[in-house]
């Protein structure tokens, strides 16, 4: 709440609010309202609309016709649980590998410094640069994973990944988890540096064990850090494309067919703008109900820790 | 006793660290191996597992048959325009919500929210007419214009953090000197945000270097197309050599992890500076 | 609202936003505002390797031949070609002339975004070839077939057990089988989504053989009628043998073959033409497809006008040129085993020397375009619908017969019902 203080003093050494802050921020809204409110309005109308890719000028009005057949073809429900899926995992796996990752990184040893730097390579790779080379990795029969597969006895061979229905939605989310976990460790070790020594110290010399150490001084000072992070992870995993697309396009039957490969396929296949624009409504709704959710909760926890 | 327990816990530390590098670093250097395996090599059983040295000839002849030195620089041009744009727009926006109390605040906040859940495959289409009548289609700025838009939010959000870290009163003692409002920005709060600016800038960076779908679309130009556009294209139906599109690959993703380490000081401070905080 | 917001504004907006246009960079074509008229032709198979550069000298033959008009080869990957070119068409915009694969001459030519070429292009001119039918559409055609490619099993005799194809889908499946060994796969096929186009390729070929169609003359949907339902096993036939490179996409067993690491694949003329340029000393040869009818797919690649091109008299000028007898032959010989829109004779040298090229080209009576009768602009989504349900055949063990009633029930509730 130092922020808020700070702000109070700085209006009151204004003079007031004035007309800076809406200066200062028109651009940036004039600039959004272009760029992605006055495309985002045009998709909402479209999603109520028949319209084709090779003639987007022309509409046929179809109120919630759009929307309605989503919901009842069974394949849909299949997208929803596909798209929450890998979200949640994503959520899970980055965060997990991310805080566990910048925990080591912590710690004091030799070449640290170094390590901080490799261990963020993955999030500096381009996702179709990536996404080829995991290509080729799971191949189930030249794939260096499944010689490594069969040479551990792991695998009888040829079981495949990007093929398999059972396995492709693994091997896609691992391939996301290994892009991203950089950026949650790099957050999260950022954060951890300003854990007060102090504080760690003096619960160590009160006889705490590293786990409650962990508890009582380190998780409620990154806590905030990794709340944000999840909500990041959370959107952004929603909204993710090339990879999964570069990768298996959706497929097979459906096991990685996430909302927006829906939409695109929707969009650019089969040309039906219309339908496209249901599905990324669809997509969109179900952010806004976990960020709305996402606030609700950060606001309670805030409250019940005290500020 | 104590020594050694706790070289042996080193140790572990050490294996564990050793571990973590090798999973992130394997499948770039596995683009070096197989760029670098003969054709008639890379369906060997047991694969090959060192870069041949005798196959480096393959880096000089796809820059020689593609027009890959050109899908880089296009991507450079996109990814540095997109910083420059992108920081200029967020500056501002960041230090009003920080500093103040306004109506309309939430506002710029939700939007800046929002526009972080739009996935780029559902506005492309409309921005496509958009880019139309702006006579932006097949530029290289339409694309730092619209990818832009994609990095400005998250950017500001981060801007913001730092901001509520630089203490008001090096402000105030910046308008006695009758410095304006957007003057003390740029003299006093920049050069205290620099850190997070570093890191602010490297995330624009990647995101244009890296955006496909936009650059896919709305560039259709064979000498615009972008290293993205240019690498998954190249993957055609017929016979592409792997190792070709490995070597594209390998010299798409090398300038951008040399660039990353130079600047990651920067963005661990930067992050840290202000960053996600909450 | 911002809907309301009138273009001017807007384009003023980004005027005012534009601190980029320190990196403006030129429009292309804008720095080209010479006396000539410039045209875009937009064609995947100008980014082929060895093909490509050769397509590309064809076309500067065109230019050197005109002195107001210059056709630039515009080269957009296989995969996204007509998701590019459609958007662009739906925004008004988009090369002057365009190679489509059928299915998207179809979907084009129904939305208006294609020029009928009736008034230009007079059949009774030319010796046209017989795929030509196909691009008629209602009574009209909005363009010509760039490239004709037939499909047939291609193979290596050394690594076929005593050096003979296969001729019946029982041996087939024994050869496969017999060539397979630890360094050597028997036959390669595409079964994934990531391939979808080329998976529905692989697909048609062994569903056609066995006589099956998607639709009757009628219009009527038969997906599940029991000739295709025998393509469909026989494709898991295959699946379940052990024999094909599971998973690996059609560039790396393309290549497979090219190092005689694969003894058979069923693929199109086209590519049979890129072996033998590519790799001379590949020992390729042909035979009809292994299966109980000589049907197989075909490739239709038509030329066509967008309709908002500004130099549509030149576009024809161009399409005008390519049907010239010359032009039809040099076109035919770049192509590799393909044919072209007019009858172009093999020399007796070129039959001599590829003895493969009179294989593929007798295939042509038997050829079918690899789209649904009836319902062709809405070929991708059966397409997807089918695919899915024969995944499950060959991964989930579902029941060929179920899974093609399930596809002909879906395509007909869902994609039909609009």
């Amino acid at each position: 709440m130092a922020a808020d203080k700070q702000t109070a003093k700085a209006q009151a050494a204004a003079g007031g609010v004035g007309w800076a802050p809406y200066l200062f921020c028109a651009p940036v809204m004039l600039y959004l309202l272009v760029f992605q409110a006055y495309p985002l309005l045009q998709e909402l109308y479209l999603s109520f609309t028949q319209t084709s890719l090779l003639s987007p000028g022309q509409h046929d009005w179809v109120g919630w016709r759009n929307y309605t057949d989503l919901f009842e073809q069974e394949e849909f429900s299949q997208v929803l649980v596909v798209t929450l899926v890998y979200t949640v995992a994503c959520v899970v796996f980055a965060i997990g590998i991310g805080l566990g990752t910048a925990l080591l990184l912590n710690m004091p040893f030799r070449g640290r410094g170094i390590a901080r730097s490799l261990i963020t390579i993955p999030w500096a790779a381009p996702p179709v640069a990536v996404a080829l080379v995991f290509i080729w990795m799971f191949n189930g029969q030249y794939g260096v994973l499944q010689h490594l597969l069969n040479f551990l006895g792991l695998s009888s061979g040829m079981e495949g990944w990007l093929d398999n229905p059972s396995r492709a939605l693994t091997a896609v989310l691992l391939t996301t988890v290994w892009q991203i976990f950089p950026f949650t460790s790099v957050v999260i070790l950022s954060a951890l540096q300003g854990v007060s020594n102090d504080l760690r110290e003096a619960a160590v010399i009160d006889g705490a064990d590293r786990f409650s150490v962990f508890g009582a001084v380190v998780w409620p000072a990154i806590r905030p850090t990794v709340m944000l992070l999840t909500l990041f992870i959370t959107i952004w995993s929603l909204r993710r494309f090339d990879l999964i697309w570069l990768m298996t396009q959706g497929g097979p039957i459906g096991s990685t067919n996430t909302l927006v490969i829906e939409l695109y396929r929707r969009a650019f296949t089969y040309r039906e703008l219309g339908e496209a624009a249901a599905v990324g409504m669809v997509g969109l709704s179900l952010a806004l109900v976990i960020t709305v959710v996402y606030f609700r909760l950060t606001v309670r926890a805030e409250r019940a820790a005290g500020h | 006793m104590k020594t050694t327990t706790l070289d042996w816990r080193q140790a572990l530390l050490m294996i564990v660290i050793l571990g973590m590098l090798g999973i992130t670093a394997f499948p770039i250097y596995w683009m070096l191996v197989t760029s670098t395996t003969a054709s008639t090599d890379l369906f060997a059983s047991p694969p090959h597992l060192l870069p041949g040295l005798s196959q480096w000839h393959v880096f000089r002849e796809v820059f020689n048959t593609t027009d890959v030195g050109n899908w880089l620089i296009n991507s450079a041009i996109v990814a540095v325009g997109t910083t420059v744009l992108s920081l200029l727009l967020a500056v501002l926006p960041a230090y009003a919500l920080s500093r103040f109390r306004f109506a309309g605040i939430a506002i710029v906040g939700l939007a800046l929210f929002v526009t972080q859940m739009l996935p780029e495959a559902m506005l492309v289409v409309p921005l496509y007419a958009i880019f139309g009548q702006l006579s932006l289609l097949n530029t290289l700025t339409g694309l730092i214009l619209v990818n832009t838009a994609f990095t400005v939010p998250v950017i500001t959000w981060i801007l913001k953090g730092a901001i509520d870290g630089v203490p008001i009163d090096i402000e105030e003692a910046a308008s006695i000197d009758g410095c304006s409002r957007i003057g003390t920005v740029f003299i006093v709060v920049i050069p205290l945000i620099a850190p997070t600016l570093a890191a602010t800038a490297v995330i624009a960076f990647f995101h244009g270097w890296n955006e496909y779908v936009f650059a896919q679309t709305l560039v259709s130009a064979p000498e615009l197309h972008t290293a993205s556009v240019g690498l998954a294209g190249f993957v055609g139906e017929l016979s592409t050599p792997l190792h070709s599109v490995m070597a594209i690959g390998l010299m798409y993703t090398l300038p951008a992890v040399f660039f990353y380490l130079l600047v990651q000081r920067y963005v661990v401070a930067g992050m840290t500076a202000g960053s996600v905080k909450g | 609202m911002t809907t309301l917001m009138s273009l001017p504004s807007l384009r003023a907006g980004a005027r005012a936003l534009g601190v980029a246009a320190v990196f403006a960079v030129a429009v292309p074509g804008a720095a080209h505002a010479q006396a000539k008229e410039t045209l875009s032709f937009a064609a995947a198979t100008f980014a082929e390797s060895g093909r490509g550069d050769k397509l590309k000298l064809w076309v500067e033959k065109f230019n050197k031949s005109q002195s107001a008009i210059e056709v630039q080869p515009l080269a957009l990957p296989f995969s996204t070609l007509a998701k590019t070119v459609f958007t662009q068409m739906g925004g008004g915009a988009g090369p002057d002339l365009v190679r489509f694969d059928l299915i998207d001459y179809y979907a084009a030519a129904q939305a208006q975004r294609i020029l009928p070429l009736d008034a230009d292009i007079k059949a009774s001119d030319y010796k046209l070839t017989e795929p030509n039918k196909y691009l008629v559409i209602d009574g009209k055609r909005y363009g010509v077939p760039f490239e004709i490619s037939n499909y047939q099993l291609i193979y290596n005799p050394q690594l076929l057990k005593g050096g003979k194809p296969p001729a019946t889908f029982d041996e087939f499946l024994t050869a496969a089988k017999d060539a397979t060994s630890d360094q050597v796969f028997g036959f390669a096929y595409r079964a994934t989504m990531a391939e979808s186009n080329g998976f529905w390729q692989d697909l048609c070929n062994f569903v056609y053989g066995f006589g099956g169609r998607w639709s009757d003359d009628q219009g009527n949907l038969t997906i599940n009628s029991p000739k295709v339902v025998e393509g469909v096993i026989a494709y898991k036939k295959m699946y379940d043998l052990g024999a094909t490179p599971k998973g690996a996409d059609a560039a790396t067993y393309r290549r497979m073959f090219w190092e005689k690491k694969l003894a058979m694949e069923i693929d199109n003329g086209g590519v049979a033409g890129i072996f033998s340029q590519q790799a001379p000393d590949l020992p390729l040869q042909a035979a009809p497809s292994p299966f109980p009818t000589r049907a197989q797919g075909l490739i239709l690649a038509p030329l066509a006008i967008n309709s908002n091109t500004k130099h549509k008299e030149a576009a024809v000028t161009f399409v005008k040129w390519m049907m010239q007898p010359e032009n039809q032959k040099d076109l035919q010989a770049i192509l590799g085993a393909a044919n072209v829109a007019t009858v172009i004779e093999r020399t007796p040298e070129e039959l001599a020397a590829r003895p493969w090229l009179k294989v593929y080209d007798d295939q042509s009576p038997h050829s079918v375009p690899q789209l649904v009768k009836g319902f062709e602009a809405r070929t991708p989504e059966i397409q997807q619908v089918i695919l899915e349900q024969v995944l499950r055949v060959l991964q989930g063990g579902a029941e060929p017969q179920k899974a093609m009633d399930q596809a002909q029930r879906l395509v007909s509730t869902r994609v039909l019902r609009k």
